[in-house]
């Protein structure tokens, strides 16, 4: 961090060129980063990464500069030259500096130093055994250990000074599966906003016992059939379809810019009744929350859709001042001091409905059950979607049976949203390893409960199914 | 001025003590980024920024440490971080730094000296002629997202201590936008414009916007068609995406860890003869060329499949030491902040001499795609290839409508048998590494509709 009076004196020097708004970002990451891959721990890495970002408003420009050192000298250099772009005097003052404080509580039970490098490189070597032990089948195993702690510190001259500080532990594996000729890989991972207590709320080998379970599964999995189909979703990292078909449209830069299918619809039914949706940038020990966001706005609670209808958008602070609202909804993010924030989602949700899940499949004539995806990928402007499969299988006559390999879900989210008939009462969040890619990558959480679409469109390279109605 | 392959040089002395072997490398980039949206600036950016990686490796033991400050305590720090990480690694008698080899004196043209003189006023207005060109282009194109600007001088200074130094400079200019297009009826899509080069000079403004605009009112109200096996004639945009997957399955770490499609396969026919992949570290003004790579060995061009002939693979020094052979110089770095991994430089498929109408008007019935959309359903590991796809309606040689709301899938295998027309368009896409294709048409696919 800064001293208070440095920090005035670099804002102070950034508003001279008649801005009406300047800001200093200050960020300070160190992280560990530990590969595993082919029986051996192949990467230690550690990070440390410390600099500022000098933002400039002048109406709706607003210009940046960033710098590797904190030194008051390189300061000043950066505010010059965000400074640069503007003509005037000075027209707006500087108000006294206050630390803001958040009432936010993200415990880090053990702190990431309460356990030795060896301890944690072991953990990998105990995927590892376990999954070759776990069958011949099994060529190949990786897996990956990293920790990471992201100090922000904000000030601006409205004399908002505030700090965040962000602490993450995160362990992902997957496993390579091969009988005659043919392969199936399956990953996953646990992960959140916490300290080493991850570890006991998670056992690796457990997880790692479930991947190499799927992947051999998978081995015997019959071609997917193409063509629409009626298809149930899981609960937690499901979600990601929410997030990437509907919840991209709802940040404010997709809604200002007119881009958005979502784009004035506030008030208006845009899904089916039996749909809610949350944006939470508060939940303890979750990747996507905050006490301020990168802005130094408050992280907040917000109900994007409730029962159907469209209530409110993700808003960081340029997006709120192009549209002159009095506040962000504490959705500005930034990857690092050499990014600009802009409108992302937090933790992001579809709420419960009533549907025990296993009804929901019992109910379901012919379809596919997605059990696991990888992530997925949305247009904007249409909302159209897709994402693939990496555990699924057939359901006929209300029971899971075969399962299918290469299935990609492909459809438009807010017809979807409109569409789903059946929720279930099993809302979860993802496991912790969500990440966001929108030019910035940002960590992200899902959720949502057990659910149903009763006609999308799947591809696959098998023949052409009849009758998908459920 | 620092010197910074002096302070490369004399940080790899100091951590080298004990028998260490160590590499550092040290990055010094200044970026520029302008963002325009209704001809206004919106973001203005501009920067210098870069650090110092360290890796240290102890009895095949290897270990990395990166910062941002190049303060000298910041850099005893990072290589004491770096030896002690090694401790915590498996031994692996592979690892281990490539001797110095002489560095090609050849001019591979990826240095744009005037790019650092092109004043801020001028890429703006290159910007806004991007954005107007889109706009202009039909009254269909109701906006533009992500109308953005970017360039970057970069400087990259390596040394270890087997006795290897070198720097070298490279420059990149890229801009890119997304065209929104709404019809009367409610119809809407979107398509990018992208352009990058090595030169600022080769950014055409009209050639990025009518790119985004043509694509973007072209796929309009697409419909899906019947769920069947037939030909596809893939655009760059498409193409690249599955090129990119297939450059995976042909690196050696991945036969060496089992994880390619095309395991065991060396001297075999993987595809058409239409089919030649290339890898290129020294093309001129590509993208990711350079006189070296990430670990200081002479970047070089490599046959991987020869007129469907699978004949080699990419190789760093880690690779190439197991397999007993030399590398290719394919170590590839994420600036100082990433360990080298092997991985391809200017990846291509070789050019044939159609030209995209011409490999049209020979499809009786087919489907250009021109979008597509995947998410892991392309895969080096398992050989599967689908995508989402939207594009338009080929029937007897000529264009008869929009198609949007379909999947095609086939096996990269498939993919690579089939392959029967490519074009004479070679373009060098900025995707995951730099990927290069032409239009390729392929059969046997299948498109899933209603
Ligand atoms: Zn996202």
């Amino acid at each position: 961090m800064i001293e208070k009076e440095l920090a005035g004196k670099i804002l102070r020097e950034a508003l001279k060129t008649g801005a009406d708004l300047a800001e200093i970002y200050v960020e300070d990451v160190t992280s560990t980063q530990l590969g595993f891959d082919d029986s051996k721990l192949e990467q230690a890495v550690h990070g440390a990464d410390r600099g500022a970002g000098i933002r400039v408003f002048f109406g709706n420009l607003v210009t940046y500069a960033y710098t590797d050192s904190l030194s008051e000298n390189s300061l000043l250099d950066a505010a010059h030259a965000a400074a640069s772009a503007g003509a005037s005097s000075a027209k707006t003052q500087l108000i006294d500096l206050t630390e803001r404080k958040s009432p936010l509580v993200y415990p880090v039970e053990k702190e990431l130093d309460s356990m030795r490098i060896e301890d944690k490189a072991a953990i990998l070597h105990r995927i590892d055994e376990t999954a070759r032990a776990y069958s011949p089948l099994i060529v190949q195993v990786f897996g990956s250990y990293g920790e990471r702690v992201r100090r922000v510190w904000i000030y601006n001259s409205t004399g908002l000074m505030a700090h965040d500080e962000r602490t993450f532990v995160e362990i992902r594996m997957g496993v390579v599966a091969k009988k005659n000729g043919t392969m199936q890989r399956s990953f996953r991972g646990f992960g959140g906003q916490k300290g080493l207590e991850l570890l006991d709320d998670n056992d690796p080998t457990a997880v790692i016992t479930e991947v190499a379970e799927s992947a051999i599964k998978m081995l015997d999995a019959i071609p997917c059939p193409a063509g629409e189909m009626t298809v149930v979703m899981p609960n937690g990292w499901g979600g990601v379809l929410f997030h990437e078909a509907c919840g991209h449209q709802m940040e404010a830069d997709f809604i200002t810019k007119g881009t958005s299918a979502y784009a004035g619809k506030v008030g208006e039914v845009v899904a089916s009744p039996i749909i809610t949706a949350i944006d939470d940038g508060t939940i303890p020990g979750r990747r996507g929350s905050l006490r301020f966001d990168d802005d130094g706005t408050p992280a907040q609670r917000t109900v994007l859709i409730e029962r159907g209808v469209l209530k409110e958008y993700m808003w960081d602070l340029v997006e709120a001042r192009r549209v002159g609202r009095e506040a962000s909804t504490g959705n500005g993010r930034r990857e690092s001091y050499r990014h600009m924030p802009m409108p992302r989602m937090t933790n992001t949700f579809i709420d419960n409905g009533e549907h025990d899940p296993q009804e929901i499949i019992e109910s379901t004539k012919r379809g596919i059950y997605i059990k696991q995806m990888a992530g997925g990928q949305a247009e904007l402007a249409k909302g159209d979607f897709v994402f693939n499969a990496t555990e699924a299988y057939l359901i006929e006559e209300g029971k899971l049976t075969a399962p299918v390999r290469g299935a990609t879900v492909f459809g438009n989210g807010p017809a979807v949203l409109k569409e789903i008939d059946m929720l279930g009462n099993d809302l979860a969040l993802d496991p912790g390893m969500g990440i966001c890619g929108k030019g910035q990558s940002a960590r992200v959480s899902v959720g949502q409960p057990t659910l149903r679409i009763p006609k999308v469109q799947v591809g696959g390279t098998d023949e052409p199914v009849e009758g998908v109605m459920g | 001025m620092t010197d910074y392959l002096e302070l490369a040089k004399a940080t790899v002395n100091k951590a080298a003590q004990n028998g260490v072997e160590v590499e550092v490398i040290i990055t010094q980039d200044k970026e520029t980024q302008v963002r325009v949206s209704g001809g206004e600036v919106e973001q203005l950016s501009q920067s210098g920024s870069g650090g110092m990686g360290v890796r240290v490796i102890q009895d095949g033991r290897t270990g990395y440490a990166y910062t941002s400050d190049l303060s000298d305590d910041s850099i005893e720090q990072t290589w004491r971080t770096a030896t002690e990480l090694a401790q915590v690694a498996t031994p692996d008698a592979y690892r281990g730094l490539p001797d110095p080899q002489p560095i090609p004196d050849e001019d591979l043209e990826i240095w744009d000296a005037s790019m650092q003189d092109v004043p801020t006023d001028r890429k703006i207005e290159l910007l806004r002629q991007i954005e107007q060109a889109t706009l202009d282009y039909d009254e269909r194109v109701v906006a533009t997202q992500w109308c953005t600007y970017q360039d970057a001088t970069s400087h990259v200074y390596l040394a270890n201590s087997r006795g290897f130094g070198g720097q070298y400079g490279r420059t990149t200019a890229a801009a890119y936008l997304m065209a929104v297009a709404r019809d009367a009826d409610g119809h809407a899509a979107t398509a990018f414009g992208v352009g990058a080069s090595n030169f600022f000079d080769d950014l055409n403004a009209e050639d990025i916007g009518h790119e985004a605009a043509s694509k973007s009112i072209s796929i309009l109200g697409g419909k899906p068609v019947e769920t069947h096996v037939g030909t596809v004639v893939l655009d760059h945009f498409v193409g690249a995406q599955i090129i990119a997957a297939i450059s995976g399955a042909l690196t050696a770490e991945s036969w060496q860890k089992k994880r390619s499609f095309l395991l065991d396969r060396m001297g075999q026919t993987v595809g058409s003869d239409m089919v030649t992949l290339l890898d290129n570290g020294r093309m001129k003004r590509g993208l990711a060329s350079a006189p070296f790579d990430g670990e200081g060995v002479p970047t070089s061009a490599t046959r991987l499949v020869d007129e469907g002939v699978l004949q080699n693979l990419i190789y760093d020094s880690y690779s190439a030491r197991k397999d007993n052979r030399a590398s290719t110089g394919n170590a590839q770095r994420n600036g100082h902040r990433g360990m080298p991994s092997l991985g391809p430089s200017n990846f291509y498929i070789q050019p044939g001499n159609m030209t995209r109408d011409e490999i049209i008007a020979g499809v009786e019935k087919g489907f250009l795609v021109l979008s597509g959309m995947q998410t892991g359903g392309i895969d080096p590991v398992t050989g599967d290839c689908s995508m989402s796809a939207a594009g338009l309606w080929i029937e007897n040689g000529e264009i008869t409508g929009p198609v949007d709301g379909v999947t095609i899938a086939t096996t990269l295998n498939d993919f690579l048998m089939n392959i029967t027309a490519v074009g004479n368009d070679l373009r060098m896409m900025p995707l995951f590494g730099i990927i290069g294709v032409p239009t390729l048409r392929v059969d046997h696919v299948t498109i899933g509709g209603s």
